[in-house]
Formats: C-alpha cells, sequence, structure tokens
C-alpha cells in the first residue's frame, strides 16, 4: 500500500544528498523530455524533423533507433517497395548499384562456392521472401504447396536446372547404391520407385523436398542463433503480455480529460479551479476527495493524493519513491521515463513545449508541470497495477513482487529455430538455381557461411537498400536533368541581352514553381526570381482589420519591429463605423456560438435553429456560390479599398505603440540590400522596370492544420504584408540612395509593387497599385494578363492531382474548382501543400526556367557571380533553406512512412481540443505530424540539393554552419553541387564529393507543360519546354473575354 | 386519380426510397463488385432527392387537402393466431411524421454530400455509405411507423447501424469499444421497448398507435387504455427513450459516439439519432395526457438531463464533446416541453435543433478559423475574458466543477449498477448450467474446461 511505503518525509535526510535526488531525477525527465514530440499550438504550425532528437546521427541509424524507441517504421513496407519496382519506380539497375556500393570490395566474394554476395543480395531482393515464426513455417511447408511447387518468381532457367540435376543425382546415388536422406525416401517410397513413371510435377516435388531436407539438415547442425529476449522496461506492459489488461487505456482516460483542461486556452466556460496553483495541486484538489462515481481502481488515489499534498515533498521525490516502489532498477530509470512519457507522448509534448516556450500561447503552463504530470502518472499507473494484480492473481503482495513474478513467467524463446534459417537458404536455392547435388557436398562450414550471409541481409537491411534505390533513381535523374537543361541553356539559346518586361519574385516554396512555369511560359520576356517568402522583413504585423500584432518572419526569429495597416484620413470615418459594426456583428455571432451550448441560449437558438439550415445546405451543396455570395452581402463590412502601412519610424527604439513603429531609413536599407544581393540583383541592368513581389499562403475551410498551408518563411501565416512592406521600401528614393552606398544601383525607373498569392485558390493580389505612375501603366497591364493566364494554367495543373477532378477540364473550370474546394467546408484536401516535394534546386533561373519540374522543387535564386569569395551570400541562403527545407521534406518523410506514429493518423475523426491541438475522437493522445490525407500523394524520399557553386564552397558552408554540415553528413539531406558552364557535377556522399561521371543524354522535349502533365495523375518526368513559334496572343484574349480579371484584382 | 390514391404512392415512395438504397448499395456489395464513389454518390442523392420530393409533396397534399392523418396498410407480415401475435406493417402520416420526416431526408442528403467528398478515396468509403443507406432507412421508416412493431424495425436498424458508424475506424480499439459499449445501452433501452410493446398488445391487442391512441389525430388523440395501464407503458418507453437520446443516466454514450468521421458524429449523434428518443415521446404523447404521474416523471427526467447537460457542455474542453453534450440540455428542455405538453413547440425546438446543431458540428473543425476572426473583430482576446469561475474557488464550486467534470459519474454508475450486476446474473446463469449439466452427464467439475475467453473479453470491451 502506498501509505506503508517508504515515503521519506519521517527519515530526515541530509539536504545535500536529497538535492541531488531531486537533480538527479529532473536531468531524467530532461533527458526524456527530448524524445517528445516538438509540434508546438496548431495555430503556428512549423514543419520540422520529426526525428529531430537524433540529428546528431546519421539518417539510417537515426530511423532505426526511431524504430526501437518509438515502435515506428523506418521505411516504406518492404512490399510497397517491391510493388514500386514491379511500377519500374524503382530500377534493377539502381539495386544492384546500391548493393555493390554498400558491400564494396566485398561484392564479389563467392559464398560456399556456390553464389557471389552480390548475386545473393539482388535475389533476395527481386523475389519475395517468405519469413515469419515458426508455427507460420510450419503452417507454409506442411498446408501450402511451398514444397510440390517452386516459388512463383523462379525463372525458368532455375527450375529446369534443378529438376534435370535431380535426376542425374539421383541416378548417381542409385547407380552407386548410395541411400537418400530417409525423407526423400520416404517421399520416394510414396511416389513409386520406378522413377521412369514419374512425372513432371512428381520430379518438381521431388526435387523442392531434397532442397529443402538438404536445407534443414545443413542448418540444423549449426550452433543455434541467439534471439534477443522480450524486455519489457514498464510494468505495464508485463502485465499487458502475462493477462492481456493494458492499464495505459485507464490511466490515459484520466490523464487526457486533465491534460486538456490544464492546457486549455480559452475553450471551455469553466476553468480548471485552482489551475494557477499548477498540474499537481490543481489535480489534487479536484481529485482528492473520494466518491462512489470514482472507477474501482482509482478509489485509493484521492487518499494518496492528500497524503502526498500534506506530507509535503516534491514531485521530484514522489517520482523516485514510485520508482522504487514499482521496483525499477536504476539502470532501467532513464528508458523507464522515456517510455512512460511517450505513453501520452503528444500531451506530454505539448506539456513541454508550452513550458519551455512560454510566450507561444495566451495561457503559458508553470515550469516543472512535466515533472508533475509525471509524479501523478506514475501514481496512477501503481494503482491501477495494484487493482490489476489483485483482480488478476487475488494477492496482496507489493507491486514488485507480483511484477517479478510475472516476469518470471514469461517465457522467451532465446533462439531462432533452424527452420526459418533453413527456409530462408531453402527459397534461395531455388531462385538461383542450386541444386541437390550441389547442396549435398557442402561442408559445415561452408553451411555456416551460407546461412549467415542470408542472415546479414534481414528485412529491415533490404528495406533500406529498397529505398536508396528508390532515392537513387529520382536523384540521379534530376541532377542530369538539371545538367542536361542547362548544357541546352548554354549551348542552345542565345542570351538575350534585352531588358525583361517585368520581374516576379516569389517565394522558394515548391508550389511556386509551376506558377512561375506558367507565368514565364505565357509571357516569354518576364523573369522570375525567389528567396525565402518574408522578403527580409521581419516584423510584427497587425493589419487594418486585425486586433493583434503577428510574427511575420522565420520561426527562428523574433522581430523587432512592429508595421500597422492603416487606413488613410479619407476612410478613417467609414472605418471606424464598419469596425463597430463589424464588432457588434462577430460579438453577436460569438454569443449565438456560446450561448447556443447553454441553457436557456441553447433554447432561442433551438426554436430558431431551422434557418441554420440555410447555410448548411447552401456550404455543403453550392460553396463557391455561397462564397461569392458571402462576399457580395459582406461588402459593406470590408476594408476601405485603399489602406496603407505604416512602416516608417520616427522615434529612436522600435515598439508597438504609435510613433514607435516601423523601421527607420538604414534599417530598410538594409533590408533591401539583404534580399537583393540574395537574389544577386545589383547592377542597374539586372533590373526591369517593374519588380512584383509576391508573398504568398493559403486559405482554406474546416481544416484545422491551416497554418501548415501558408508560407514556411513566416511561420506558418500568410506572406502578403511583407512583400507588400519590401515593394513600399524599395521604392523610398532615401532608401534607394543608402541602398546605392552599398554598390547596388536600382535604376529610377524601376517601381516594386508587393502581391500576394493564395496557393489553395490560385487568386493573385497586388497592393498598393495607385502610387505606381502612369509610365508603368502599360507594363502592369501586361503583367496582369500574364498573371490572370498563369492562375488559371496553374490550377489546371493543380486539379490534375485531384481525384474528384476529371482529367479533361478545362483551365477555366479548373480554376473555379480551385475556389469552390478552398471554401468547401467537406473538403479533406484542400490543396496538396507540399506533397511530392524532392528537391530544390539553388542557383540562377535561367539554368531551370522551361524545366518542367512537377511542383516537386523548391527554387532559391543563386548567382555565384554576385557573391564574395567567402561566399557568404550563399552561407546566408543556405542556412536558411536547408534546415527549411529538410524540415518540410523530413517531416514529410516521417508522416508518409508511418501515418499512425510519426504523423497524424486520418483527418477524419480529428477533433480540435484545448484550442492546441486535434485529437481522434474525444479521447486520445494530441495527434501531431501531418495526417494522411494531406500525404496520401507523397513519395516519401530525401530532398537533395542542387547547388549551382562547387563542392570547396560548400565543404566551408559545412564547416562554418552546424546545422547545415549536421544535416548533409547525415545524409538527412542528399547534395550536390553543378558548374552549368562546364556542365560538371559533384555529388557529396557524406565526406567529400565525387565527380558525376556520366553521358549526358538529351532530355526529351515538349513545347508546354500542359504536354507534359496531361491525362496524368502520377509523378511526371524531367522535360525541356522548348518555346513554340510565338502566336499566344489569341489564347490570352479568349480568356480575357470570360472573365475580366476575376480575382486578379486590385486593392 | 384520387388524393387518397397520389398520397398512398408519395407515401409508398417516402420508404421505397432509402429501401432502394440499401438494395442498390449493398446487392453489389455482398457479391464483391462494389460501385465506384461517384455511382454510390449519385444513387444516394437520387434516393434522397426522390425521397425529400415526395415528403415535401405529402405536405403539401395535406395542406391543401385539409387531410391530417394518411394511414398506409401493408397488413400483417407475422401472424399467429393462437398466442393472438401479429406483426403489422403500417405507416402513418400526419402533422408530427410528416415534418420530421423531411427533416432526416434534408439532413440525410446533407451529410451525404458532405461525406462523399470528405470520405473520399477513404477505405471504408463504401462500408460507410451502406452503414448511411441503412440508417437512412431506419430514420424514415421509424418517423413514419405507425405501429409499435414497425417503430421498433426502424429504431433496431438505427441502432445497429449508428454503432457500427461509431465503430468506423475499426483497425484502432478505441471506436470497436465505444461502439460497442453505445449498442450495448441500445440494446438496454431496447429491451425496455420491447417489453413496453408487448405489454401494449396485452392491454390493448395490437400495436397500432391510432387505435391506442383513440380518437383524432396528433397531437389531440387521447388513449384508450386507464391511467394506471399507461403508466408501466409509459416509463418503459420513457427509458427506452432516454436510452436513445442519451438522456441521465445513459449520457456517457455521447462523447464515445463522436469518435466516427465528422458527418456521422454530426447528422446522426448531434442530429437525428439523439433526436428518436423524443419524437418517441411525442408519438406516445396521449399516454403522457392519460397519465398525469408519466407526465411528471417525464418532467423531471428532462430537467435532469438540461441540468446536467448544461453543466456538463460548460467544462467540455474540445469542440465535439462541448457540443455533444450542449444537445444533451436542448433534448432535456425538449423532453420537458413534451412533458408539460407543449408538443407544437417541443417539435419546432426538435427540428431547429437538429438543423443548428448539424451546422455547428460540420463546421466544427473551423473553430480555430472562426475564433481568430471573432476575436480580431470584437478586438479583445476572447479567452482570457473569464469571468466564469472566479480564481479563488469555493468549496461549492469545486463540487459543482467536480461533478460536471466526472461526467456526473455516469458511466462508472451504469458499470456498477447495471453491467456488473447483469453480469454476475449470467455468470450464476451459467455456474448453474454447469453445474446441472455436469449432474446429468456425471462428469467431474475438473473436466470442465474454464469459463471461455471469449466472455471475458466481451466483458472487457463492455
Amino acid at each position: 500500500m502506498l501509505q506503508d511505503s517508504s515515503i521519506p518525509n519521517s527519515v530526515p535526510i541530509a539536504s545535500t544528498e536529497r538535492d541531488q535526488r531531486i537533480e538527479s531525477i529532473r536531468s531524467l525527465v530532461q533527458r526524456a523530455s527530448h524524445l517528445l514530440p516538438s509540434q508546438g499550438p496548431i495555430e503556428e504550425f512549423v514543419h520540422h524533423n520529426t526525428l529531430h532528437v537524433y540529428e546528431d546521427r546519421p539518417f539510417h541509424q537515426a530511423v532505426l533507433d526511431g524504430q526501437k524507441q518509438f515502435q515506428a517504421e523506418p521505411y516504406l513496407s518492404e512490399a510497397k517497395y517491391r510493388q514500386l519496382c514491379a511500377e519500374e519506380r524503382i530500377s534493377d539497375g539502381d539495386l544492384k548499384a546500391v548493393v555493390a556500393s554498400d558491400l564494396g570490395e566485398a561484392s564479389d566474394q563467392i559464398i560456399a562456392g556456390l553464389a557471389t554476395r552480390e548475386q545473393i543480395r539482388m535475389e533476395m531482393l527481386c523475389h519475395p521472401i517468405l519469413d515469419g515464426s515458426a508455427a507460420e513455417l510450419q503452417w507454409i511447408i506442411h498446408e501450402c504447396n511451398a514444397l510440390t511447387r517452386f516459388r512463383p518468381t523462379t525463372s525458368e532457367e532455375s527450375q529446369e536446372n534443378i529438376i534435370r540435376s535431380t535426376r542425374s543425382w539421383v541416378g548417381k546415388l542409385d547407380a552407386a547404391n548410395r541411400k537418400l536422406l530417409p525423407e526423400l525416401e520416404e517421399l520416394r517410397s510414396k511416389i513409386g520407385h520406378r522413377r521412369s513413371t514419374w512425372n513432371a510435377s512428381d520430379w518438381e516435388t521431388f526435387a523442392l523436398h531434397s532442397l529443402w531436407n538438404l536445407c534443414l539438415n545443413g542448418v540444423e547442425k549449426l550452433p543455434r542463433c541467439e534471439e534477443k529476449p522480450l524486455q519489457f522496461v514498464r510494468p505495464r506492459d508485463v502485465f499487458l503480455h502475462t493477462t492481456g489488461e493494458d492499464i495505459d487505456r485507464t490511466v490515459n482516460e484520466i490523464l487526457i480529460r486533465f491534460c486538456g483542461a490544464f492546457l486549455d486556452q480559452g475553450f471551455s466556460d469553466w476553468h480548471l479551479p485552482n489551475r494557477e496553483l499548477g498540474f499537481l495541486a490543481s489535480f489534487t484538489s479536484l481529485h482528492s476527495h473520494p466518491s462512489k462515481g470514482m472507477p474501482p481502481w482509482f478509489r485509493d488515489v484521492p487518499q494518496a493524493l492528500s497524503e502526498l499534498s500534506s506530507s509535503g515533498i516534491t514531485p521530484e521525490e514522489s517520482i523516485e519513491s514510485s520508482l522504487s516502489r514499482l521496483g525499477i532498477g536504476e539502470a532501467d530509470r532513464e528508458e523507464f521515463v522515456s517510455q512512460t512519457l511517450l505513453a501520452l507522448g503528444g500531451w506530454a509534448g505539448m506539456i513541454n513545449i508550452l513550458e519551455t516556450h512560454r510566450n507561444k500561447v495566451g495561457r503559458p503552463v508553470p515550469h516543472g508541470t512535466l515533472i508533475e504530470f509525471l509524479a501523478i502518472r506514475l501514481i496512477l499507473e501503481e494503482h491501477a497495477l495494484r487493482h490489476l494484480t489483485r483482480e488478476t492473481t487475488s494477492s496482496d503482495g507489493s507491486i514488485a513482487t507480483e511484477l517479478s513474478h510475472a516476469r518470471k513467467s514469461i517465457v522467451h524463446r532465446d533462439e531462432i529455430p533452424a527452420e526459418r534459417r533453413g527456409f530462408i537458404l531453402f527459397q534461395l536455392a531455388q531462385f538461383l538455381g542450386w541444386t541437390p547435388a550441389q547442396l549435398s557436398e557442402l561442408s559445415p562450414e561452408q553451411w555456416k557461411e551460407l546461412a549467415d550471409e542470408a542472415d546479414s541481409f534481414p528485412e529491415i537491411e533490404r528495406r533500406r537498400t529498397f529505398h536508396e534505390a528508390y532515392e537513387r533513381k529520382y536523384h540521379d535523374a534530376a541532377l542530369k536533368a538539371v545538367l542536361a537543361h542547362s548544357h541546352r541553356v548554354n549551348h542552345e539559346t542565345q542570351q538575350s541581352t534585352q531588358r525583361p518586361l517585368f520581374q516576379l519574385v516569389t517565394c522558394i516554396d515548391d508550389r511556386e514553381e509551376s506558377f512561375r512555369r506558367h507565368l514565364e511560359e505565357t509571357e516569354p520576356r518576364c523573369e522570375t526570381l525567389s528567396v525565402a517568402g518574408f522578403f527580409s522583413v521581419a516584423m510584427y504585423y497587425r493589419g487594418a482589420a486585425d486586433s493583434f500584432f503577428q510574427a511575420l518572419c522565420p520561426g527562428v526569429m523574433t522581430p523587432n519591429h512592429y508595421v500597422v495597416e492603416d487606413v488613410g484620413y479619407t476612410f478613417e470615418r467609414i472605418h471606424r463605423d464598419r469596425t463597430r459594426l463589424r464588432r457588434r456583428l462577430e460579438r453577436a455571432n460569438h454569443a449565438i456560438h456560446t450561448q447556443s451550448r447553454t441553457f436557456f441560449g441553447g433554447i432561442v437558438a433551438g426554436i430558431g435553429g431551422s434557418l441554420a439550415t440555410v447555410p448548411l445546405v447552401a456550404r455543403v451543396l453550392f460553396p463557391r456560390l455561397t462564397a461569392r455570395t458571402r462576399e457580395y452581402f459582406g461588402a459593406f463590412l470590408r476594408l476601405p479599398p485603399v489602406t496603407k502601412l505604416q512602416l516608417e519610424r520616427y522615434q529612436s527604439d522600435p515598439g508597438p505603440t504609435n510613433g514607435h513603429i516601423g523601421f527607420s531609413v538604414d534599417e530598410m536599407a538594409e533590408n533591401v540590400v539583404r534580399m537583393l544581393q540574395e537574389l544577386g540583383l545589383l547592377k542597374p541592368e539586372d533590373f526591369s522596370q517593374l519588380v512584383i513581389i509576391t508573398g504568398h499562403g493559403s486559405s482554406s475551410l474546416n481544416n484545422p492544420h491551416e497554418s501548415a498551408y501558408c508560407c514556411g518563411a513566416c511561420a506558418g501565416k500568410r506572406g502578403g504584408p511583407n512583400a507588400r512592406a519590401f515593394a513600399a521600401m524599395a521604392n523610398d528614393w532615401r532608401v534607394r540612395s543608402k541602398v546605392a552606398e552599398a554598390n547596388i544601383q536600382i535604376p529610377d525607373d524601376t517601381k516594386f509593387v508587393g502581391a500576394y498569392h493564395n496557393t489553395c485558390d490560385d487568386s493573385f493580389v497586388f497592393f498598393d497599385l495607385d502610387r505606381l505612375p502612369a509610365s508603368h501603366r502599360n507594363t502592369i497591364e501586361s503583367a496582369r494578363v500574364a498573371i490572370e493566364e498563369a492562375r488559371r494554367r496553374n490550377a489546371h495543373e493543380r486539379c490534375r492531382r485531384f481525384a474528384s477532378v476529371s482529367l479533361t477540364v478545362s483551365p477555366q473550370d479548373a480554376i473555379r474548382h480551385v475556389e469552390a474546394r478552398s471554401q468547401d467546408i467537406s473538403q479533406a484536401r484542400p490543396e496538396y501543400n507540399h506533397a511530392t516535394n524532392a528537391l530544390c534546386v539553388v542557383g540562377q533561373r535561367k539554368w531551370t526556367r522551361g524545366l518542367f519540374l512537377d511542383r516537386r522543387a523548391f527554387l532559391n535564386s543563386y548567382d555565384p557571380a554576385t557573391d564574395d569569395d567567402d561566399h557568404s551570400v550563399l552561407l546566408r541562403i543556405l542556412s536558411a533553406a536547408i534546415p527549411v527545407c529538410a524540415g518540410i521534406s523530413l517531416e514529410y518523410y516521417f508522416s508518409t512512412v508511418d501515418s499512425k506514429i510519426y504523423g497524424a493518423g486520418s483527418k477524419l475523426p480529428h477533433n480540435i481540443v484545448s484550442m492546441i491541438g486535434v485529437m481522434e475522437g474525444t479521447s486520445s493522445d494530441l495527434r501531431t505530424g501531418l495526417y494522411q490525407q494531406m500525404t496520401e500523394i507523397h513519395e516519401p524520399i530525401r530532398i537533395q540539393f542542387i547547388i549551382e557553386s562547387t563542392p570547396e564552397a560548400l565543404l566551408s558552408i559545412m564547416d562554418r554552419n552546424e546545422s547545415i554540415g549536421r544535416l548533409c553528413r547525415g545524409h538527412w539531406v542528399k547534395l550536390s553541387v553543378f558548374n552549368p558552364e562546364t556542365s560538371e557535377a559533384f555529388v557529396f556522399d557524406g565526406n567529400e564529393f565525387q565527380p558525376l561521371d556520366v553521358s549526358l543524354d538529351e532530355l526529351p522535349e515538349m513545347t508546354s507543360s500542359l504536354e507534359c502533365y496531361q491525362g496524368s495523375r502520377a509523378n511526371i518526368p524531367f522535360y525541356s519546354i522548348v518555346e513554340p513559334p510565338r502566336h499566344r496572343s489569341q489564347p490570352l484574349r479568349e480568356s480575357l473575354s470570360e472573365q475580366q480579371f476575376g480575382a486578379a484584382g486590385a486593392r | 386519380m384520387n388524393t387518397s390514391t397520389i398520397l398512398y404512392l408519395l407515401g409508398v415512395a417516402v420508404v421505397l426510397c432509402p429501401t432502394m438504397l440499401v438494395v442498390g448499395l449493398g446487392l453489389p456489395l455482398l457479391f464483391g463488385r462494389p460501385l465506384t464513389e461517384s455511382t454510390q454518390t449519385r444513387l444516394a442523392k437520387g434516393c434522397a432527392y426522390l425521397g425529400l420530393t415526395s415528403a415535401v409533396a405529402i405536405l403539401i397534399t395535406m395542406l391543401i387537402t385539409g387531410i391530417r392523418e394518411v394511414p398506409i396498410e401493408f397488413g400483417n407480415w407475422v401472424e399467429v393466431h393462437e398466442e393472438g401475435f401479429h406483426f403489422h406493417l403500417k405507416l402513418v402520416f400526419d402533422r408530427l411524421s410528416v415534418p420530421f420526416a423531411i427533416l432526416s431526408y434534408v439532413l440525410c442528403g446533407t451529410a451525404g454530400a458532405f461525406a462523399n467528398i470528405y470520405l473520399q478515396g477513404d477505405r471504408g468509403y463504401d462500408r460507410f455509405f451502406i452503414l448511411y443507406a441503412f440508417f437512412m432507412l431506419g430514420i424514415i421508416v421509424s418517423t413514419v411507423a405507425g405501429t409499435i412493431e414497425t417503430l421498433f424495425f426502424g429504431w433496431e436498424l438505427v441502432g445497429l447501424s449508428s454503432a457500427l458508424l461509431v465503430a468506423y475506424f475499426h483497425e484502432r480499439p478505441g471506436p470497436v469499444r465505444n461502439g460497442l459499449r453505445i449498442w450495448s445501452i441500445y440494446r438496454f433501452s431496447d429491451a425496455a421497448f420491447l417489453v413496453a410493446a408487448l405489454l401494449l398488445h396485452h392491454l390493448t391487442g395490437k400495436g397500432d398507435f391510432d387505435i391506442l391512441m383513440g380518437e383524432g389525430t396528433w397531437p389531440n388523440g387521447t388513449a384508450v387504455i386507464t391511467s394506471w395501464q399507461a403508466l408501466p407503458v409509459g416509463l418503459l418507453l420513457l427509458l427506452a427513450a432516454a436510452g436513445k437520446s442519451g438522456m441521465v443516466p445513459f449520457s456517457g454514450w455521447l462523447p464515445r459516439a463522436m469518435e466516427g468521421p465528422t458527418p456521422s458524429s454530426a447528422v446522426f449523434y448531434g442530429a437525428l439519432s439523439i433526436h428518436l428518443g423524443t419524437y418517441l415521446l411525442l408519438r406516445i404523447s396521449p399516454l403522457l395526457n392519460a397519465s398525469p404521474t408519466l407526465s411528471f416523471a417525464v418532467v423531471v427526467l428532462g430537467a435532469i438531463s438540461a441540468i446536467s447537460g448544461s453543466l456538463m457542455a460548460r467544462v467540455q474542453n474540445d469542440v465535439k464533446n462541448s457540443l455533444a453534450y450542449a444537445s444533451l440540455t436542448q433534448i432535456g428542455v425538449i423532453t420537458v416541453e413534451i412533458g408539460l405538453g407543449l408538443r407544437y413547440i417541443a417539435l419546432i425546438h426538435m427540428i431547429g435543433h437538429a438543423c443548428l446543431r448539424t451546422l455547428q458540428l460540420l463546421r466544427a473543425p473551423s473553430f480555430l478559423h472562426d475564433h481568430k476572426a471573432m476575436e480580431n473583430a470584437v478586438g479583445i482576446r476572447l479567452n482570457t475574458n473569464d469571468c466564469a469561475v472566479p480564481k479563488t474557488t469555493s468549496p461549492l464550486q469545486l463540487v459543482v466543477y467536480r461533478f460536471a467534470y466526472e461526467r456526473g459519474y455516469l458511466d462508472t454508475l451504469i458499470d456498477s449498477f447495471l453491467v456488473q450486476p447483469f453480469v454476475k446474473l449470467f455468470r450464476f446463469f451459467n455456474e448453474c448450467e454447469r453445474s446441472w449439466t455436469e449432474a446429468l452427464s456425471g462428469t467431474k467439475p475438473d473436466e470442465q474446461r474454464q469459463p471461455s475467453a471469449d466472455l471475458e473479453l466481451v466483458e472487457e470491451m463492455v
């Protein structure tokens, strides 16, 4: 019982010893907390490497450690890879190359005189290997046709070879009057002694029996391999194994409900009593009164809790005494604590985040909450275990003794049965055409060699090999495509010296790749560039219709500056009236929402509730029409047509109040210089008349993960204001003169315009067009026309991935579809976000312009010619690009290979809880990672960076930036550099760069993107898009007449 | 064609549509050739539209002609003369059933359209839609049932399909366990229903509502049985209604029903399934008129449910749970209204509540989106506006909070007062049977096998 155990309240302990023990528990929990998911509140979703905790070790090691710690899949399943082989997504050539490079020198080593190691491994990869427990194999051997028919994938050649040689082998043995193995003699007597009467299938049966018995005999004599015994650190696992009862179910139920209430950011009307006293005190005050209504196992908990609170011992000491009562040895403690926290990892992880990043939410939790959480959890587990042992064994011994009884009762199979090893060799013999004669000649040493060889290539190794080959095919093709395309650009097209009509700067996001490609196809005179989508403007921003500042910059930065959107004097009054109206309406709306859940409010709302049928039916059946209607009637609530950014600061120090808002001219110039350097725009001839800076974001309904779809460089928010702010800064004459001091000459006639691209409904909005001088009127008009057409085509390309859209849809219907999609409350896939991302090209756009990358590539502008000798610009670009893109790629990887443990499972039962995350149903762990509908079309491969630079530059950057070095050297990302002038490329192997020596093939040519992807829903190979002869003004005018500008209107 | 033929045909169409859907979706599945997703959608859409049109047409015809009740006979399906038992299939269209049928069609149709996109490409798509069809058939049959046995038939279909929809994600243990628990509670209330039906047959010789309710159309009927006869029947039916509507003490199943995909929790639990209990009470309202005691019991049960529900809704911190308990509150209020004899208000309240709740549940995943929009417009952080509970908690507040937080301890109460005695009783029977068999066959007790593992498994699930 709890009270008679050794709670050290009566024993005085030397304070130093006590402090030490407390400290040791703290550090235990601290270390374990690193294993918890580090995803913060869902409103600010930042993609990150799911296995960040293991980032210090190589990728393949880390996924195996992940498997051990989280029981999560490291790769796709073997069956899935085989299916990819059958679809030729994985080629035999790549498999062979991976196997050869794994084995190195040893690949030609001949095993037991039968086959080379490489041959054996290849056969094990090419044919499905049956394996399983001894009982399963018994069934396969005795009940299936494993011993009467060759494995279905065995080649004709091997089959004939085996049967032919079996015939002569039996003949020879008979001639020499030697006996066969007893099992074979028995079989022979069954079939009939006269071999001449045997038909083909008799021979097949006989040959297979011979092989099987020889293999089994050969392996049985070998020393047995030890199998790792089952080890359970947690008592819960021991009892789950012995009794089938899971105490986690009952304990979790209590904790989920309490964590939900404790972490609540304001959902429920009544707050948890005594929340401000902390987790432990609040839990105690809630649960310390015994009641009949408690489940039986819980009945002693109130007493234990009151004793805990009255004894005045710290949570750490409580953990310590729980550990000793549960009989956890000193050596197992760390593992035990990790596993216990991971039993409700989502909630524990959220507590950890809210405790360590206290600025993330309105109601953070005090430090030490995770320790209190663990203390409570252990007390609950203890009582649940005690109840369980009483129920099942009806004895009243201490948990530790019951536990040791239970542990003893677990029977360990400590060796791998000979059947398993034999059966693998038996299958190999068939695939490789080994004959009974050959096998019967093998010595025990050779059998051992053979069996060890097969053991050295277990399922997990095979999956790793498949995975490497899977990635290799795409990465090779990508690198060659970039080289081949840049070669073509170098040699075939003459470099135009003409000034571009306009320039469009977007985020590096993979979703903008297709938009840029379509824009360049529509308007070949334009140029596109890309840079991290906060455009070097890190700020807290408050829109005119917003009430609060939000940070618009990458998650790792903390902005110093504040920017607000203002309405001018002209519209101030209208704005005030509308704000008031909006406030009243939303107050009413809020009242309806909350009051309809109460007693009296509910009655009123219920009786008038029939009115809800209208929005209900309209929203589900006609989402686009409903959205348009709402927009139409919402016009009197909208912001005035003209607003401006309050961007310039008049006081010296930045802050959120009047006068302190904005940037100083020097700071603006600094931002502008930084971004122009990254873009490589330094000389006057680099700039066109019009530079459109385009932020991006996404909006969708019924999507708790909405933030994950927005701009990653703005920490999951919309990047429009950053683009607008940058354009305003770069247009300022004072800023320009300061920028000129940094040797960047912006021509006087160059104007910057901010814009916002919504990647979900493909709408495109310009900011501050009124400020554009009349001289630019024609340019902006042609840009608008081109963008209008590009977004239509972009929507069309996106629609091919949506199963609900016909492949023959027209661009006009496609844009209508994506508009409806973003407004549809029943849509579980508003867009596919970063799914299928696999590549990041850092270099000048001209090398990839016209290369069909299938929305799979992040593109980052970089011109090595404008960089200094230290490659400081490249370092700056990569220190953002590599961690961010790797985070996205790896999060997609892990959520795809194991959507249950690393991912968030299916979206369908998701339920927002405490305003910080989602659960499945109403009582589950917090689900972190990406949900299955988001990743279903993703190919889980690591991202490859193709950088226009030199090996030396990259090696020095890896040394200078620890995070880049870790990701590249640990193979978390693949890295290669290329030189477009010489068409050379180097691939990084983890230590150094190896030159790529392959002949480059010409890329297949297409005349437009449409031609590349038309009629297919699958991933598309690389193509060079060669511009057809110009007659493009025709279709443009046509589509314009259908809908004048549409959503591309100015604001 | 005269009016009654038209009404007859329309009435048949109302029930035939979901039947066709069940057959159309079910048969191909049965033969292992599932239809494509788009065909299933078209079928579901067609049936919902046709059924809705027929129901609306009936309403219009009834309004024009002034007919207040349209009975449609399908005759006796089973007759056991000696025992005086018969299974009488009969539909009634009146002021109660027609609005409710229209509501069912509107909500089912919307849910079908929603689910079609929401579940697209999901492995369980076919399963969802066949259960959806069964649910629709069940709800329509129970709505327009003219005899208690017809109502029971629909009632069972609703129960079965709802429980299976809760267990939709059957690869996880949680939903399966919760589905089973809901199914057990349904069975319990079904038993009460069945006993009531038999009692009714004994008392009146028939299960027809119009005979039981005597003269006059709904809601003006007067029962032909006496007050003391009405009480036991009414109480049993009240128990059945309480189980189906998740009223106290059965409300423990409400949050568990939220395990399924959002559209099924929204429409089936938020809107239709949960109102079936109150619909039953409305249907038997002449019984309530006959017995003031019964009316009083209904009011009390409703009031308790409403108060508990409103307390519990206040402490929930996730969207679906808080809506589930908010529904319970209104179900309680509707029950009180029925007990007080406010039949039309109850009907309007029911329909309005069902629509509102469906909309709220379907939009539940937008909560954060909406919340942000509201905060921006209102200009204050809505969640720091905490005035409901002051910082220092008084003992009374703690008690109330604890009651709401523990959901009235109802799950454990049901476990210890319903499940445990039940299991014990049947274990006892099992024990008796074993000893008799031993005595008769002369085998020794130790040769008997252990109590079967399945039994324990089932208990664990419950």
